[in-house]
């Protein structure tokens, strides 16, 4: 993954890092699984998405495509504690974590999501899963934004896309 | 006990919401994955209450608020949202729907919400722990 200088629109770091602390509180408050480490934030020309991956579009005066990747072990504790441990057998069990990681991630940028450009109301698309490992290229007119959380059952890699237009001021990333 | 009907595109979240409510004594009189298959239910069925999703593909829950009112205007409808801070909810209040939890969904939260809309279903908490002794 090459990275790219740090550059980022302060509107985009007031929409960013609300989404990267959801995503920390939501782990360690409502699963109460510790997050060890949050990476910097960098730009990559490209992204390789994890398999487990969620992907939710923003609509209004901001638009991003926001991903969510879940490490495999990761998946099956949130799967575990989302269901309350309860054994599943009616239901096919990839069914399960797919719909356990559209949940959550659609939780999570809910919670976080916010418009600070103009107050106006900003939606989600629902949920999209990408079931297979794939790598996001971007051209001249985007950019990506790449930020990932470590547990003891592996990370969460976050990722939005957007114009390039929307990434121009510098970020600093050390409060979160 | 209240007759539920429970809508949510979420496998797992009908599945949770439907676990809850049971374990606040309520009756899962149906449920539904999308805005259609709940008109379709509402106007065969009455449920005193129904758990409805903001956000589902098709015609989304703010949408379907009007036209299940419209089928009945009595039934109740507690929305649930991820939308922490956009006006989704005061639209839906204004909609008319009686409710809404914010994601994500827990068992207090349902209790709480519902004993807002029909307080004679708060229990003491010496009540709550009699019924679990049960």
């Amino acid at each position: 993954m090459n990275e790219e200088v740090k550059v980022v629109h302060a509107y985009t770091k007031d929409l960013l890092v609300p989404i990267i602390r959801r995503v920390k509180t939501y782990l360690e408050e409502e699963m109460k699984i510790d997050v060890f480490n949050c990476s910097e934030i960098v730009y990559p020309k490209n992204i390789h998405l994890k398999r487990n991956t969620i992907m939710i579009g923003t609509s209004g005066s901001i638009k991003l495509i926001i991903t969510l990747g879940y490490d495999d072990l990761l998946l099956n504790k949130l799967v575990e504690i989302f269901t309350h441990g309860d054994n599943i057998e009616d239901i096919d069990t990839n069914e399960v974590k797919n719909s356990v990681a559209c949940e959550i991630s659609n939780t999570i940028i809910g919670n976080a999501i916010n418009n600070p450009i103009d107050n106006s109301d900003i939606y989600i698309t629902p949920p999209v899963l990408v079931s297979e490992a794939k790598t996001l290229y971007k051209d001249k007119d985007s950019k990506f934004v790449y930020v990932s959380l470590v547990t003891k059952y592996g990370e969460i890699q976050l990722t939005a896309v957007g114009p390039k237009e929307q990434f121009e001021d510098e970020l600093e990333f050390k409060d979160i | 006990m209240l007759k539920v009907l429970v809508v949510d595109d979420s496998l797992i979240m009908r599945r949770n919401i439907k676990k809850y409510l049971t374990s606040l004594g309520h009756n899962i009189i149906g449920e539904a994955k999308n805005a259609n298959e709940a008109l379709a239910f509402c106007k065969e069925n009455k449920p005193n209450l129904i758990t409805m999703d903001i956000s589902m593909p098709g015609m989304n829950g703010l949408e379907a608020i009007n036209k299940i009112k419209s089928i009945n205007k009595y039934f109740s409808i507690i929305m649930i949202t991820s939308y922490g801070k956009n006006n989704v909810v005061k639209t839906a209040l204004q909609e008319g729907a009686q409710g809404y939890i914010l994601k994500p969904v827990t068992e207090e939260k349902l209790y709480e919400s519902i004993g807002k809309i029909y307080p004679e279903y708060l229990l003491l908490e010496e009540d709550i722990e009699e019924v679990k002794d049960l």
